[in-house]
């Protein structure tokens, strides 16, 4: 038998937080039941926690795909400790436990957070003048990777020549996003935050501190009146259950290779 | 580097004995079991029906056939808060479940109460690892590190704070460490508790907090800062008649209801005796 466990951050606060990856897990169980025999979900702040989730699996083989959006703390230090891993492959208690990188710098994420501006543009017109796209991400002065991510997507969609301008800004380094959107030279900009699930920044201290007023709006700025189109995260897009999927067949080729040349 | 010798695929995974276990375990009592606050009796149809215990003799309740709806079920309380413990006493009521089989069963009841079946049986099995807290303070990192610096006093506070059955229907059975049994009633239900949970360790990380200040912060009639911010609180709310809870686990709010009942142990003993906590003449 084979379980796709997907792994959340998760809040003791709110639910916003693991309400991705509930949604994902379902459509996953829907349109990928003939791949797993179980999916199942856990988090590091919910039950059932990564401590305790693989008692609750049947299947011996075992996928464990982190519902994070960088490489970091949370992936490199907390989930493996918790779920008891020692690397890409762990094999404990009758299981064989492969584990995948995050969401964010999967080859597939640029294809989402596209997927994401499609969605948000759909029946609405852009003016002409040029357009930029602006990833943003929450950064931390912390750790590199964090930002980091945001530059890997921004780079590989720029690479697709789709947009005048894709630029980067964020909430927690630099460059902030206030300023990005406001000297950034477009005349319409697509935000578009690369995070796992909403919540009290993407809902609250992002408009608040860009003055937003919904999906759309128009502002005056230093480099003339901008239309800005406001997205939701990227993470509670549909399309990241096949990317969590898709991740998960990855990671059991990337160890299959790992076996043949061991 | 080798590979772990197979196991025989044919060995019953500890899930799979669990749901057989526990659906066995329902279908010997005729009347039904009650696990947490729920109430789940075998159907002349040979499935199951689940509902609050409350309801138990309740005629119109909204019945759903989804095992999955379990989730929705247990996720808010009865006054639409969010419930980040699935065990807390606060389950809401008018639902009943009817699922068709013992997988249908443990799917559900692993939203109602995750991990908790595999818990018990693991438990009546003899085979369940207990992690006392001091091993778990010892792996955390981040912000959660400094739980490990919280004293055994602290440890057994914060217990009988976040863990007695008023506020957790589990029954804990990690003890401050091997030599240090948790001071505290455990709790009667059928759930046990492996180990403090991430709930009890930011509440451990708050009650840290508490203890740094007691040793440091306290003024001429012995009182911390926090404790004067919450009783201020207190005194706000009770005196505009409008005593409201903070979140369950928003532990940096004054009128949070383990901050409160850690401050019943701690506190209380400070205002009536003028001594420090547990009754000892402070030093």
């Amino acid at each position: 038998m084979k379980a796709l466990v997907i792994v959340g951050h998760g809040s003791h606060l709110n639910e916003d937080s693991s309400l991705p990856v509930y949604e994902h897990a379902a459509r996953i169980r829907e349109r990928f039941g003939d791949e797993y025999d179980e999916v199942v979900e856990c988090f590091w702040k919910e039950e059932p926690s990564m401590r305790h989730v693989l008692d609750t699996v049947e299947s011996e083989d075992v996928f464990v795909v982190p519902a994070f959006i960088s490489e970091g703390y949370f992936t490199q230090q907390v989930i493996p400790r918790e779920l008891g891993l020692a690397g890409p492959v762990t094999n404990k208690g009758g299981k064989t436990i492969r584990y995948a990188g995050p969401l964010g710098t999967f080859e597939g994420m640029p294809d989402v957070i596209l997927e994401r501006v499609e969605d948000l543009l759909r029946d609405k017109e852009v003016p002409p003048g040029r357009t930029a796209l602006v990833l943003l991400g929450h950064g931390t002065d912390l750790n590199k990777s964090s930002g980091g991510v945001i530059y890997l997507n921004a780079g590989r969609i720029r690479e697709r020549g789709l947009y005048d301008v894709v630029a980067e800004g964020f909430l927690d380094q630099e460059p902030e996003i206030g300023e990005v959107v406001e000297n950034v030279e477009a005349e319409n900009v697509i935000l578009i935050p690369v995070f796992i699930a909403e919540g009290w920044h993407t809902r609250e201290t992002i408009p608040e501190d860009l003055g937003l007023t919904g999906e759309v709006t128009v502002k005056a700025t230093a480099t003339g009146e901008k239309t800005i189109y406001y997205g939701a995260p990227v993470g509670t897009h549909p399309s990241m259950a096949a990317l969590i999927v898709a991740r998960a067949r990855e990671t059991e080729r990337e160890t299959e290779v790992v076996r043949s040349a061991g | 580097m080798s590979e772990a010798p197979a196991r025989p695929s044919t060995k019953q995974s500890v899930a799979a004995a669990s749901r057989e276990a526990f659906a066995a375990w329902i279908d010997e009592a005729p009347e039904g079991r009650v696990f947490g606050q729920v109430l789940i009796r075998r159907t002349s149809e040979g499935g199951y029906s689940l509902r609050q215990r409350d309801d138990a003799g309740a005629a119109k309740l909204v019945v759903n056939e989804e095992p999955r709806e379990a989730r929705e079920i247990s996720k808010l309380t009865e006054w639409g808060e969010y419930r980040p413990l699935k065990s807390s006493p606060n389950l809401r009521r008018g639902w009943e479940l009817h699922v068709k089989d013992a997988r249908g069963l443990a799917v559900a009841m692993n939203y109602l109460y995750p991990a908790a079946q595999v818990h018990w049986y693991l438990y009546r099995e003899g085979s369940l690892e207990v992690t006392s807290y001091r091993e778990n303070a010892a792996r955390q990192s981040g912000i959660y590190k400094r739980i490990q610096r919280l004293s055994d006093e602290g440890v057994q506070n914060a217990a009988r704070a976040c863990c007695e059955d008023v506020v957790c229907l589990k029954k804990a059975l990690w003890n401050v460490d091997e030599g240090t049994p948790l001071a505290m009633d455990r709790g009667d239900g059928e759930i046990p508790c492996p180990e403090p949970c991430s709930v009890f360790v930011s509440f451990a990380r708050r009650v840290r907090l508490f203890e740094r200040e007691d040793r440091r912060d306290l003024d001429e009639i012995g009182l911390s800062p926090s404790e004067k911010e919450d009783l201020a609180a207190l005194v706000e709310a009770a005196s505009a008649g409008n005593v409201e809870y903070a979140r369950e686990a928003e532990f940096e709010e004054p009128l949070n209801e383990r901050r409160l009942r850690y401050r019943r142990l701690t506190l209380l003993p400070k205002l009536r005796s003028g001594r420090g906590p547990a009754g000892r003449p402070r030093d």
